[in-house]
């Protein structure tokens, strides 16, 4: 009996010897780029089409560099799961298991800014004394800026666009894309009026939207500038009463039955049973591929609140970031890789495979994108989007972000469906939602 | 001959029954085998069938973007042997508990219940210093050693082993044996269906498992599990459906097969269990 | 004399080492982790996890008073009460029904405990694009317009009917095991006594197989309480989701995806509590109407 258990210690004794690895040893004397092979590490999210792509940069990229560079790239998981696994590895303090080069999404922002092992943008422009801002569209690059310091360079960069049915527009006699909330309640009444019963438009306002929509009318959801400038700790959109003017005007949508309560999206939209709907940019190859030529689909800008309103909305995506490994020669390896994986080639390949907008101004210019954009007029949308909106305009980066997200969402919904009034409904998610931020910043002062 | 006719009657008419709830029940699974062979457009058509049974892009999708096949190898190992281990530590302790008395044994009991109501979300981070202090990051052990302790299987165990009455025990002890020859030569054989169940709900359960694998092989991808590589066919803003399908459907085939193997001893233990549970 | 003592130091050793494997690893992968969860509960934690002072019962005051944690109390509660019974009614019937060895054993057996081998994310995949609401099967085949998970009256009942389905195929094999394993002479005494089928379940298999089926209650209860992952995976995108937000969802998504770690520990402390208390008052239950030898 003894002896069995201490058989079945010994053997799970001699399962882990047999299984662990080593550490290996980092040498940190400076050498130049090119001198030595050198191998980085490659975090990223990149999953179906955008994974398979992903997949053959890095190969080229293995093969065509001049300075022994070799890429391993790991796909670990959706975007909130490689942020997961690098909170993980931080808060375990295990920093040689971070990588050279992560791909991140606005959620994972902050924990990297406060992992204590960014090498941000700015710091490789320092270090390089090589200034590529200019080469980046600048609302893109602009995105990924946090307290000042440019963080990474965008790889996937989407906005926000209006898909429709043009149609079903054409028969009810509309022959562009309703443009602001009130067109939308016109072009239903028209809808009905043509014995149609779809549904104009449904969706429930979460952070990314009402921020473009607070954006529109020239306020922030939260101060510091939507949180981009230094965290921000108060709601900015309540004394200044944007929040109330759009609550109202979404209600009034609501009541003449413009908008349903619900989120209706691409599967509805392919379906007819929904006129438009507002979605990632990214997704006009998928949509165009699903609807598959059963209808005419076109697009246009993001809705607008009202007709003072301004156009846009922000930018949305991935950048790639960088961690200080401690070796000089892996950091400038990274640096070059990210320089080619946010470079005009990719950034045009890219775009043209999956309908994201190229982040590069190169790449937007050459001529192949615009040869798609000539073919698919769909796919123009977007970038001329970029070109309009506000440079005020960011997006949201909160501490509590999933929590601000289903607090935006539920009051939107709780509004409509137990018919608060919106001053009610303003008052209440303005206490809601700054209670998260006091939480946030009695955890983190 | 009125009562066999009866019988017959009661055969037929159970059976059809029987494959009726059971349709209904495995309908998901139909579902999704059927939608796998859809194309984009059609998946967004509420009707049952694809096209063309033919149409296998899915399939060769899922297989090249997900690097299917050469996780299903590392699944296998991590949940076989980890099933393996978790149902010996499972058999050790339910056998104490079901055929000892000793001070404290509530407790204890009480404890390993409780492992199974501690959501596993709040342990990765200090598992992982763990795991990564005993140098077992990126390796099969790693994976699987925060899954020894199986809180349902210790359970069952006893409450299988505490209808087998102690006198056997004590008869066997007797006779100089000890408690491994009675685990062995005695428990196992009588519970062999229960162990084989067991086997088969820690083995799936293993396979399935996602964010702790995703985070103990973090710098080698080659140590990664099957369940990666499915949300691997998930695209970023966008649903792909009917990708996905095909990938749980590949993924299925393994625990299938083991849960068919299953099924036949379990069919076998269950005419020699003469006791009951 | 001293042969009794040695006799049960030997046997106290003996407990000891059986033991040992089972309780060294729940020790080290489960409590000690668990620890700084009960630590992180009563201290000021920041977004990164370090703790950065002591908050005393300031976590707890401020994660009782949200407005969203009694509805998450309240839909934990309700998914146990409707969810246990119900998985023990569907599989003792289904095990009582295919009881007996048939021609076609084999085949419904099967089929009854294949939902076994799907897993939970790949279960949600395909119950939400069944149930979806426009494109969905079930609505289309039975010419309905349900919202299932997209609308709030629903939406918690769609939950259920998933966690139950998951739960079939394992429970219904135990519960089969156990009626198989009733010993030939007790099933013929009772064919001769004559009695009816009903009595013959209720009086004698039903008592025969008390503890698998205490068993699978006990570990529904368990599991109901600690749902989540149809709330994160499904619900997580829809405008729903309030309607189902459950003790564990709320962890999830208050806490850890919320950078709020005061948060997610009192809510797993909280969770950890209740089940136990539930599970404790089964046991004690248990000792009064489950029998054990035959």
């Amino acid at each position: 009996m003894k002896k069995f258990i201490s058989l079945l210690l010994f053997s799970l004794l001699i399962l882990s010897l047999v299984f662990s690895s080593g550490a290996k040893e980092e040498s940190t004397e400076v050498k130049a780029l090119g001198s030595e092979p050198v191998t980085i590490t490659f975090w990223h999210s990149a999953s179906d089409e955008a994974g398979v792509l992903m997949d053959e940069f890095v190969r080229t990229f293995n093969e065509t560099n001049p300075y022994q560079i070799t890429v391993k790239a790991i796909y670990q998981g959706q975007y909130s799961d490689a942020t997961t696994l690098m909170k993980t590895v931080v808060s375990a303090e295990n920093y040689k298991d971070l990588p050279d080069v992560m791909q991140l999404d606005a959620t994972g922002k902050i924990d990297y800014y406060n992992s204590g092992k960014a090498f941000t943008v700015d710091d490789a422009i320092s270090s390089y004394g090589e200034d590529i801002s200019s080469l980046y569209v600048p609302l893109a690059l602009a995105n990924w800026e946090f307290q000042g310091v440019k963080l990474g360079l965008p790889f996937a960069t989407s906005t926000t666009i209006t898909f429709y049915n043009k149609s079903m527009l054409e028969k009810c006699g509309w022959d562009k894309c309703p443009d602001t909330f009130s067109d939308i309640v016109e072009l239903k009444k028209d809808m009905e009026k043509n014995g149609i019963e779809a549904e104009a438009y449904g969706t429930v306002p979460n952070t990314p939207t009402l921020a473009n929509w607070l954006g529109q009318m020239g306020s922030y959801l939260v101060n510091n500038k939507n949180g981009s400038e230094s965290m921000a700790d108060k709601l900015e959109c309540i004394d200044n009463g944007a929040l109330l003017a759009f609550l109202k005007e979404w209600k009034t949508m609501y009541e003449e039955k413009g908008v349903a309560n619900r989120s209706l999206s691409t599967s509805q939209f392919v379906n007819e049973e929904v006129a438009i709907f507002t979605s990632s940019s990214s997704n006009v190859a998928s949509v165009l591929e699903k609807v598959d030529g059963k209808f005419e689909v076109g697009t246009s800008t993001f809705l607008r609140v009202n007709d003072s309103a301004s156009y846009g909305a922000t930018v949305s995506g991935s950048c790639l970031v960088m961690f200080d490994s401690g070796s000089d020669l892996r950091k400038k390896a990274s640096w070059e890789f990210l320089k080619y994986l946010t470079g005009d080639e990719v950034q045009s390949t890219f775009a043209i495979s999956t309908g994201y907008i190229p982040s590069s101004v190169g790449a937007i210019e050459s001529d192949g994108y615009q040869a798609l954009l000539k073919a698919k007029p769909q796919y123009a949308t977007a970038p001329e989007q970029l070109m309009v909106t506000p440079k005020e305009m960011k997006s949201v980066t909160v501490g509590p972000s999933a929590d601000f997200y289903y607090g935006i969402m539920n009051g939107v919904g709780d509004m409509l469906n137990n018919d608060v009034s919106p001053e009610k409904a303003a008052a209440s998610m303005a206490s809601s939602l700054q209670a998260l931020l006091d939480q946030y910043a009695r955890n983190n002062i | 001959m009125t009562h066999r006719r009866k019988e017959q009657i009661e055969e037929i008419v159970v059976s059809l029954v029987a494959i009726a709830l059971g349709l209904v029940i495995i309908f998901p699974l139909i579902y999704c085998f059927l939608s796998s062979f859809k194309t984009p457009s059609e998946f967004l058509d509420p009707k049952l069938l694809p096209s063309s049974f033919l149409n296998l892009d899915n399939y060769k999708a899922a297989l090249e973007r997900g690097n299917l096949l050469r996780y299903i190898l590392n699944s296998f190992v991590i949940a076989f042997l980890g099933s393996a281990i978790r149902l010996i530590f499972s058999i050790l302790a339910a056998y104490v508990f079901a055929f000892y008395d000793f001070k404290g044994k509530n407790v204890v009991f009480f404890m390993i219940l409780g492992t199974m109501m501690i959501p596993s979300d709040v342990l990765l981070a200090t598992n992982y210093l763990t795991v990564s202090r005993l140098h077992l990051l990126n390796t099969y052990m790693g994976v699987m050693v925060v899954s020894f302790v199986s809180a349902s299987a210790t359970f069952m165990l006893r409450q299988r082993f505490k209808t087998i009455p102690r006198d056997m025990r004590e008869a066997a002890s007797m006779d100089g044996y000890g408690d491994i020859w009675f685990i062995l030569r005695v428990l196992l054989p009588i519970t062999r269906p229960v162990v084989t169940t067991l086997f088969v709900q820690s083995f799936i359960s293993l396979w399935n498992s996602y964010l702790w694998p995703l985070i103990a092989t973090a710098s080698s991808p080659e140590m990664r599990t099957v369940m990666v590589g499915i949300t691997r066919l998930n695209s970023w803003e966008d649903e792909n459906y009917q990708l996905v399908m095909a990938g749980v459907v590949i993924s299925l085939i393994p625990s299938i097969i083991l849960f068919l193997i299953m099924r036949r001893s379990l069919r076998k233990g269950g005419l020699e269990g003469s006791l009951v549970g | 004399m001293g042969n009794v003592s040695l006799r049960r130091r030997k046997e106290r050793r003996r407990i000891f080492l059986l033991l040992l494997p089972i309780v060294l690893f729940s020790l080290l992968f489960v409590y000690y982790p668990f620890l700084r969860t009960v630590v992180n509960a009563f201290s000021r934690v920041n977004s990164k996890g370090e703790i950065r002072g002591f908050a005393g019962l300031e976590n707890f005051r401020y994660t009782y008073s949200r407005p969203d944690f009694l509805p998450a109390l309240i839909h934990t509660l309700t998914i146990a009460a409707i969810n246990v019974p119900l998985t023990l009614f569907i599989t003792l019937s289904l095990a009582l029904l295919t009881e007996k060895s048939r021609r076609l054993s084999p085949l419904f057996e099967s089929l009854f405990s294949l939902p076994m081998a799907v897993s939970m994310s790949a279960a949600c995949m395909i119950f939400k694009s069944m149930f979806s609401p426009s494109v969905g099967f079930i609505n289309y085949f039975f010419s309905i317009k349900c919202g299932w998970y997209e609308s709030s009256e629903t939406a918690l009942i769609s939950c259920v009917i998933l966690t139950i389905w998951m739960g079939i195929g394992f429970d219904y094999l135990l519960l089969l095991s156990a009626l198989r394993g009733i010993p030939k002479s007790v099933r013929e005494a009772t064919m001769v006594d004559g009695i009816s089928l009903w009595r013959r379940i209720f009086l004698v298999e039903i008592p025969l197989i008390s503890p698998t089926i205490f068993y699978v209650f006990c570990t529904n209860l368990v599991l109901a309480l600690m749902t989540s992952a149809p709330m994160i995976i499904i619900m997580g995108v829809s405008s729903a989701s309030g309607a189902t937000n459950t003790l564990m969802s709320m962890m999830y998504q208050s806490g850890f995806s919320s950078s709020d770690y005061g948060l997610s520990a009192v809510m797993s402390l909280t969770a950890f509590v209740l089940t136990l208390s539930f599970t404790i008052l089964s046991f004690v239950v248990e000792k009064r109407r489950v029998h054990y030898d035959a």
